[in-house]
């Protein structure tokens, strides 16, 4: 279809559907929907009056036309959203008035905050969209979001099943965040890079108080822009909207100004308030637009404008790295999301994820990875692989506008990368070598860095999406390329514009003293243009050098990033000072991570893995297991010991993989919350717990279903489940999950907890053991693993 | 608003005089929470009708069976209902909190329950003053007494939580986000007195927490 409608002068859609029903005597409940099958008379007379009013394009009532919403309704998709179009259709018919298919949140809140994943999520759209496009829709509106995750699966099922343009409009409140924390650039930047065809917001707020957050939506997008307010707010007291027509229309001029094209309204409004609106837009014309031009990446709640220094966190790469290489192979997500978290508070803006070793299925692991880390850290993240289909995979389920790391001037791999980056909306690093090798002077890699930037243009990549990578060789081989990566980088910027990226640490490879040279380094590349360092941000004198470096190019303005940093820093260096004489049973006992790891690492020079643990570890955590037992310490400082207890399991781990000897391990359990119970804080307190005096977790997380522990348990021979529940509603669940248990010939011992779980429900459940609290489930796991 | 650190401190199970180094680590953490997720609610008053089957909310279609609603709101003619939520932005802080440590996500969690139950205080104040006449009741939730869990739909339902607040209930009648209240609140010609004290009028019972620790929750 076209999509001149969409930019020519403006446009108006339509007002409220549910709030002008109400007013006509309609009770409030029920599903709309459904009125599309008992009232289609009263729904094309509302739509005729929009019409009248002026409306030119006209949403169907589908808003709640999905599978979740629509379950028990005896009504199905196809069946729903056919009946709603034609409705539509019937009232636009011969006026030239556009039907739109209108799809609204699926009412189930997706992962990590819901339990809904984000591919079901996508199915769910996919099945109305393309019941839309049968159903002769001329474009599609996703409304009322408040998760960019949510919204991203909708656009794709779109974009993918059909060949409709797709307006997206979501919900903000006044802090300029939606529910979930979305931003406003990262939303526009986001869903621009996907393909959307316009952009705005809807619903929450009346015109007036939409209006900061329009123009920055304007300032974020070369899209239309459309503002489809409510009718201001609702009063609680009554439930009426405080805002009329003309009121309404007059607060919509400023939108107009700021650059908005597109208008409607949301909750509150009826064809009065589209008459008002287009008689005040009348003889108007679009304001000019500017948009903020600038390298970009995000998440939802984290936008990262690249118009200075950005440091990439490299960390998570196992190239030389035998602990990660390890848990990548055990698939232990956590151990990768502790590196992303280190860096994250080390000062990191955004993060390099490299998965790929020997024996993994990048194509399974980088999205798993990319849902784990963004599950609990806000930061951008580069995705770095040379396998396309880990890439695809990784940025489909990626919520945000990632980079992807790398491509080079091969142009068989440019061809193969680059459609995926455009599809995507990714920012793309290209390094400045090809199939005849690393160009020795800087300007063959110049010459590249061109090849690459025309390639992604010619794809409908931005200027502003490619980051160049100079090279950084290593100047103990080849001691004349420093200057010329140095040379290079100079170039790129000045010459392209473009943003430049460089490995730094690799300088000094092979030389002793290696922070120096490496920081001389970074110092003198970040002079000659360097903008996205790649280094460890764990090395304090690295970020240093970045934080004085942005004092010395104005960037960091009236110097107080580094003030601030440098306040930051004085009680580290007290700490350090701690006691010379704390032993490691002390560490443990008050909670001192930091020293705990460290005395482990002095210990295991001289005593096994094994003795350590055992010896020392177990009896500090019982003494602060005893004492909070007899209420001399609670909750927090038995929590304390259990990190302090982990640190020093991260220093066994490290010994014994660098050793490649076999892992501690003492018995593995798994723990689960039930079906149906969503909040696992508990669970995760008695694992956390229960690991430190190292027990092997096998956690199913929450919501799960009594077959998964079952299959579990059958195929991983597991002779202790622990199962946590905190609803009474989802008690049943337990009891039904116990049972299940039970029917295995050998079942294991199961003991259970949570808050509404006391020990006379546990026998009468028939689970084996109720703990209390994770004190007691270690005693439990004692009893069954016999240490 | 205060930021209740002795009601966190209770959720902990702390008894007796803290530990100040506890007591400075979760007054950072409640002021963390102050600045990454104010409680947001919203509330509508509705009038009552008082039938055979107790109260019932008019216009919202929502009836309120069982002793305790009934006893509660026998002498009103209104009554708000209330959601209050500290919203996804809490969830997302506790998640980060535990990649970084149990001990620190547990001060975080229970400073949220503090936290949003100074909010549900804010929320009565606001419709205190929007209602100067009226003398409210104490506040009341599903789950509390004999008003039943399964009111959490309805309630949701009637304040279009979902688009408003962002707040779902599940199947299992959850509220999601977790830190998410709701609660009714009656509006009386005659001041009211504080009928909830003590656990005579909670149905949780032997699950109390509280009780099963060997104290109680104070209300």
């Amino acid at each position: 279809m076209e999509l001149d409608f969409l930019h020519n002068g403006l446009l108006i859609l339509d007002g409220a559907m549910g709030t002008v029903l109400q007013q006509r005597g309609l009770p409030p409940g029920g599903k709309p929907e459904l009125l599309n099958f008992t009232q289609p008379g009263l729904l094309r007379a509302i739509y005729r009056e929009y019409i009248q009013a002026g409306s030119q394009i006209l949403c169907a009532n589908t808003f709640g036309a999905n599978a979740p919403k629509l379950a028990g309704t005896g009504y199905t998709v196809e069946e729903v959203v056919s009946a709603a179009i034609a409705v539509a259709k019937e009232a636009a018919a011969g006026t030239g008035v556009k039907v739109s298919l209108d799809l609204g949140p699926l009412g189930e809140l997706l992962e990590p905050l819901g339990t809904l994943p984000f591919e079901k999520a996508y199915d769910c759209f996919k099945e109305v969209a393309m019941a839309g496009e049968r159903a002769g829709a001329d474009l599609v509106s996703i409304e009322t979001m408040t998760d960019l995750y949510e919204a991203k699966a909708a656009l794709l099922a779109v974009k993918e099943n059909t060949s409709l343009p797709v307006l997206v409009t979501m919900s903000f409140e006044q802090t300029g965040r939606t529910f979930t924390g979305c931003t406003i650039p990262s939303m526009a930047r986001t869903l621009e890079g996907l393909g959307a065809d316009a952009v705005g917001l809807n619903c929450s707020l009346g015109p007036d108080l939409l209006l900061p957050l329009l123009k920055e939506l304007c300032d974020n997008t070369h899209l239309p822009v459309i503002a489809k307010p409510n009718a201001g707010l609702p009063d609680p007291a009554t439930g009426a909207y405080g805002m009329g027509p003309e009121e309404f229309a007059a607060a919509l001029l400023p939108c107009l100004e700021a650059g908005v094209t597109i208008f409607g309204g949301c909750c509150g409004t009826s064809p009065e308030y589209i008459r008002a609106l287009v008689k005040a837009l009348e003889g108007k014309a679009p304001a000019p637009r500017t948009r903020r031009s600038t390298g970009f990446v995000c998440s939802a709640m984290a936008p990262c404008f690249l118009d200075g220094v950005r440091v990439i966190g490299e960390r998570i790469n196992p190239t030389g790295k035998k602990r990660l290489q390890q848990a990548l192979l055990d698939q232990d997500l956590d151990y990768v999301l502790d590196l992303a978290v280190q860096q994250e508070d080390a000062g990191a803006d955004i993060l390099d994820v490299n998965v790929g070793y020997p024996g993994v299925d990048e194509a399974v692991l980088l999205p798993k990875v990319v849902k784990k880390l963004q599950s609990a850290v806000p930061l951008p993240l580069q995705l770095d692989s040379t396998d396309p289909a880990a890439l695809e995979a990784a940025l489909r389920v990626y919520n945000g506008k990632a980079a992807v790391n790398s491509v080079n001037g091969e142009r068989s791999v440019l061809e193969r990368i680059l459609p995926i980056v455009k599809k995507y909306g990714a920012s793309v690093v290209g390094l400045c070598l090809d199939e005849h090798g690393i160009p020795p002077t800087a300007e063959g890699r110049v010459e590249i860095a061109k090849r690459i930037l025309d390639a992604a243009l010619s794809y409908g990549i931005p200027a502003e999406d490619v980051w160049i990578d100079c090279l950084t060789l290593t100047v103990s081989a080849q001691q004349d390329q420093a200057a010329q990566t140095l040379r290079a980088v100079r170039m790129v910027r000045e010459q392209l514009g473009l943003q430049v990226v460089l490995g730094v640490s690799n300088i000094s490879f092979g030389l002793p003293g290696r922070a120096a040279v490496t920081r001389s380094f970074l110092t003198q590349a970040l002079a000659a243009g360097l903008t996205l360092p790649i280094l460890n941000p764990n090395q304090r004198e690295m970020m240093d050098a970045v934080a004085a470096f942005k004092v010395l190019s104005g960037e960091d303005l009236g110097c107080r990033a580094y003030i601030a940093r440098s306040a930051d820093a004085a009680p580290v260096s007290a700490a350090s000072g701690a006691a010379p004489s704390l032993t490691l049973e002390e560490a443990v006992a008050r909670g001192l991570e930091g020293d705990a790891g460290r005395l482990a690492k002095e210990a295991l020079l001289t005593q096994n893995e094994l003795s350590l643990v055992e010896g020392r570890l177990i009896p500090a955590l019982d003494r602060v297991g005893a004492d909070y037992e007899a209420g001399r310490a609670f909750l927090p400082q038995l929590l304390s010991a259990a990190q302090a207890a982990q640190a020093v399991f991260e220093a066994v781990k490290t010994s014994i993989a660098e050793k490649g000897g076999t892992p501690v391990k003492k018995g593995r359990f798994v723990i689960a919350t039930v079906k149906g119970d969503i909040h696992d804080i508990g669970k995760n307190i008695v694992r956390t717990v229960m690991e430190n005096y190292g027990y092997e977790a096998v956690d199913l997380g929450r919501d799960v279903p009594p077959q998964v522990i079952l299959d579990t348990v059958r195929e991983q021979d597991i002779r202790l489940v622990g199962l946590s529940a905190l609803m009474t509603t989802t008690l049943p669940a337990m009891e039904a999950t116990i049972r299940l248990l039970h029917t295995l010939e050998d079942s294991p011992t199961i003991f259970v907890g949570g808050a509404v779980v006391t020990p006379g429900f546990a026998a009468r459940m028939g689970a084996d053991h109720y703990a209390k609290d994770a004190r007691q489930s270690v005693e439990i796991a004692r009893k069954v693993f016999g240490s | 608003m205060e930021r209740n650190v002795s009601e966190a401190l209770r959720y902990l199970g702390v008894r007796g005089a803290p530990d100040p180094a506890l007591l400075s680590q979760l007054s950072a953490a409640a002021d963390r929470l102050a600045r990454a997720a104010p409680p947001r609610w919203v509330w509508r008053a509705f009038p009552l009708v008082h039938g055979p089957e107790g109260p019932a909310l008019v216009g919202a279609d929502l009836a309120l069976p069982g002793k305790m609603a009934a006893r509660m709101l026998g002498d009103c003619a209104q009554a708000a209902v209330l959601i209050c939520t500290l919203g996804a932005a809490f969830e997302a802080l506790l998640r980060a909190e535990q990649a970084r440590g149990m001990a620190r996500a547990a001060l975080l969690d229970a400073c949220g329950s503090a936290w949003v139950e100074a909010g549900c205080d804010e929320a009565q104040a606001e419709i205190s003053a929007r209602f100067p006449g009226l003398h409210p009741t104490d506040r009341f939730s599903p789950g509390y007494g004999d008003l039943p869990l399964s009111l959490q739909r309805d309630i949701c339902h009637v304040l279009d939580a979902p688009r408003r607040l962002g707040v779902q209930v599940t199947d299992s009648l959850l509220l999601n986000p977790s830190k998410t209240v709701t609660a009714v609140i009656g509006l009386s010609e005659r001041p009211q007195p504080a009928r909830i004290r003590g656990c005579a009028y909670c149905d949780l019972g032997e699950n109390c927490q509280y009780r099963k620790g060997g104290t109680t929750c104070g209300a």
